[in-house]
């Protein structure tokens, strides 16, 4: 059982919070290997500093990386462009989907998971239409009630309650807090028993 | 257990064949269903690029194994069993959520669909399914008794 990322998505469709995990079987050089990533989480201010810096650094990663192996990114400001764009890319799946399968099974149904061949997409939303998605590969069960508890016991209690968090996130703002970070490494780490190393 | 709908996609993204067998889901119009069928043709598609999940190691020099799209989709009233053939047909199967064996039931949708439908002489391809004898034998095979 692992975990591959997690998004929170508010109703403005925007990504407020996104968090990537590395599968313990990738071996690490192939990955772009850099420490501004290592907090995970990027908002999207903190996304386009990280860029200019990583652009500079840019040509010391790329030596690591095969320039055939396509499946990598070639630095990790492109990394970075590609979290942005899957982001995009799930939540504009997740609408359409949400929107069938309302019309399909009428208004009060609601869309709960998919799954390929490959991963798993866990999905829960809160009345005020704050999505929560989880990706894992495909053995993990029903992962809804962990999105609640994500919701109801770190999101509610760290970033709700925050006095500094502001009552939208644009950007992701005030969401990344290290209490609701934490809370959340540890959460995941007791469900999927061994730790996740954090990309 | 009930089995409330068969869509057949066809490789384009245009909606062939649309059959439901029991009551359960909304009654949608025909143009609805298209709409639907092109819908999911597109996410499927997105679906297979969002993967996350590692590559499975390949020889050097050969292409990688495709990924699947989504293959089963959980709502809370009904399941959506989708199968993609090697063509790129694509048979969406809608059941209620506890129906066991959807794979086994798709399969052999596709089966029938082989023997009567591609087999079938006047069929054209890529075109809306009008074959009476897979009609007889889908619906003797997916209605319930009684």
């Amino acid at each position: 059982m692992s975990v591959y990322s997690f998004f929170i998505f508010d109703r403005h469709t925007e990504c407020i919070y996104s968090r990537r995990w590395v599968d313990k079987h990738l071996n690490a050089s192939n990955r772009p290997n850099s420490s501004a990533l290592g907090h995970g989480d990027v908002p999207a201010t903190a996304k386009k500093a990280m860029k200019d810096r990583d652009d500079v650094r840019s040509p010391a990663l790329l030596p690591t990386n095969p320039p055939h192996d396509r499946s990598f990114p070639d630095s990790a400001a492109n990394f970075i462009a590609i979290i942005v764009v899957q982001a995009k890319l799930i939540f504009g799946t997740l609408f359409s989907l949400r929107r069938m399968v309302r019309q399909l099974g009428g208004s009060e149904d609601q869309f709960l998971s998919y799954r390929t061949g490959e991963y798993k997409l866990h999905y829960f939303e809160t009345p005020t239409q704050l999505k929560f998605v989880m990706l894992t590969d495909t053995r993990v069960g029903n992962m809804r009630t962990v999105l609640y508890q994500i919701w109801a016991t770190l999101y509610v209690e760290y970033v709700v309650k925050s006095p500094l968090s502001p009552t939208e996130h644009p950007g992701g703002l005030g969401v990344a807090n290290e209490l609701f970070e934490g809370g959340l490494e540890r959460f995941i780490e007791s469900i999927f028993g061994v730790p996740q190393t954090t990309q | 257990m009930v089995v409330f709908a068969l869509l057949i996609i066809n490789k384009a993204g245009g909606l062939v064949y649309n059959r439901t067998f029991a009551p359960g889901l909304q009654k949608l119009d025909s143009n609805d269903y298209l709409i639907l069928a092109g819908t999911f043709h597109g996410i499927h598609a997105i679906s297979r690029t969002i993967s996350p999940a590692p590559r499975a190691p390949h020889p050097p020099g050969t292409r990688p194994p495709p990924t699947t799209g989504i293959e089963t989709m959980d709502a809370g009233r009904f399941r959506l069993t989708c199968f993609q053939t090697p063509t790129g047909v694509k048979f969406l199967l809608f059941t209620s959520p506890e129906q066991p064996n959807a794979e086994a039931i798709i399969r052999r949708c596709y089966e029938m669909y082989g023997e009567m439908v591609m087999k079938n002489p006047f069929y054209s391809l890529e075109m809306p399914v009008r074959v009476e004898k897979f009609d007889r034998v889908l619906g003797g095979y997916l209605v319930r008794p009684g």
